[in-house]
């Protein structure tokens, strides 16, 4: 599980000024589910799973999602934001192990 | 002289302690509520339960002609099932989408996430890769900026259970 937290970000190829882009995000997480003991009782521990996601475009949060052990693993976002001007888009992960996962990719108008 | 030499070692030995007495403590009170605040959103409840914990009982009208929520009608795989959901929404800083809820009836954790918008989103939507336990309502609740609160739910088939738990 070398893996965990690579983060991909994917976004449309060419970009106009002021279009609404569609961003599509994935990060490799296992996503811990809640595991119970013979007894059907659930095991509480603190699972391992991602708990809060954080968009941000040119220092300005566009969208936040709070997400819970219902999402699956190796989760998948994907959001919009308005390309207003060139610079940096960032996605940021956190898992509730202290883990934090982080993404940026360049807005280019073409 | 003594006495002097077993007073500073007492002194010692007590501030030694205390020290420690208080690592522990600090240490305890540091670890301890990260993990159930981090599992707070995320409960194992009914639907209702969690829909009231919520949304505390606001009336919802039904969004049928304004919230767009693309989700199989049958999902193979319960594990990952793709979720889209788009509101009808102007996304000025007006009058704008603040929250996308989608909630799984049937899943021991109903609530699979809830996404904060801005305005600076452009378009009110958002997509996920969501667990399915079984065969129930999939719901999606769109939140706007006035507090109107809009709902569709749809069933899902599943033929194999994704949630494990």
């Amino acid at each position: 599980m070398a893996d965990i937290g690579k983060v991909r970000i994917r976004v449309p190829s060419s970009i106009k000024a002021g279009d609404v882009v569609q961003v599509r995000t994935l990060v490799i997480h296992p996503m811990e589910r809640i595991e119970r003991d013979k007894q059907g009782k659930i095991i509480q521990r603190n699972y391992n799973y991602i708990n809060k996601v954080v968009v941000t475009y040119l220092g300005k949060t566009v969208a936040t999602f709070d997400t819970t052990q219902s999402v699956s693993e190796n989760p998948f976002f994907s959001f919009t934001f308005r390309a207003t001007d060139p610079g940096q888009l960032r996605i940021q992960f956190f898992d509730t192990t202290g883990g934090r996962y982080e993404g940026t990719t360049e807005i280019r108008f073409s | 002289m003594r006495e002097d030499a077993q007073i500073t070692r007492r002194a010692l030995l007590g501030g030694l302690s205390a020290v420690g007495v208080a690592v522990a403590v600090g240490g305890l009170t540091v670890a301890a509520p990260a993990p159930a605040e981090a599992q707070q959103f995320g409960l194992q409840e009914t639907v209702d339960a969690a829909l009231k914990r919520i949304f505390g009982g606001r009336a919802m009208k039904d969004g049928g002609g304004k919230i767009k929520l693309e989700i199989p009608l049958i999902a193979e795989n319960g594990a990952v099932v793709p979720v889209a959901v788009s509101v009808d929404s102007p996304m000025t800083p007006a009058d704008y989408v603040k929250h996308i809820y989608i909630v799984a009836d049937k899943n021991r954790i109903p609530v699979v996430a809830r996404v904060a918008l801005a305005p600076e989103g452009g378009r009110a939507f958002m997509g996920a890769n969501i667990r399915l336990g079984e065969t129930g309502d999939v719901r999606a609740i769109a939140e706007q900026s006035d507090g109107t609160l809009w709902q569709v739910k749809r069933e899902v088939k599943v033929t194999v259970g994704g949630c494990g738990g």
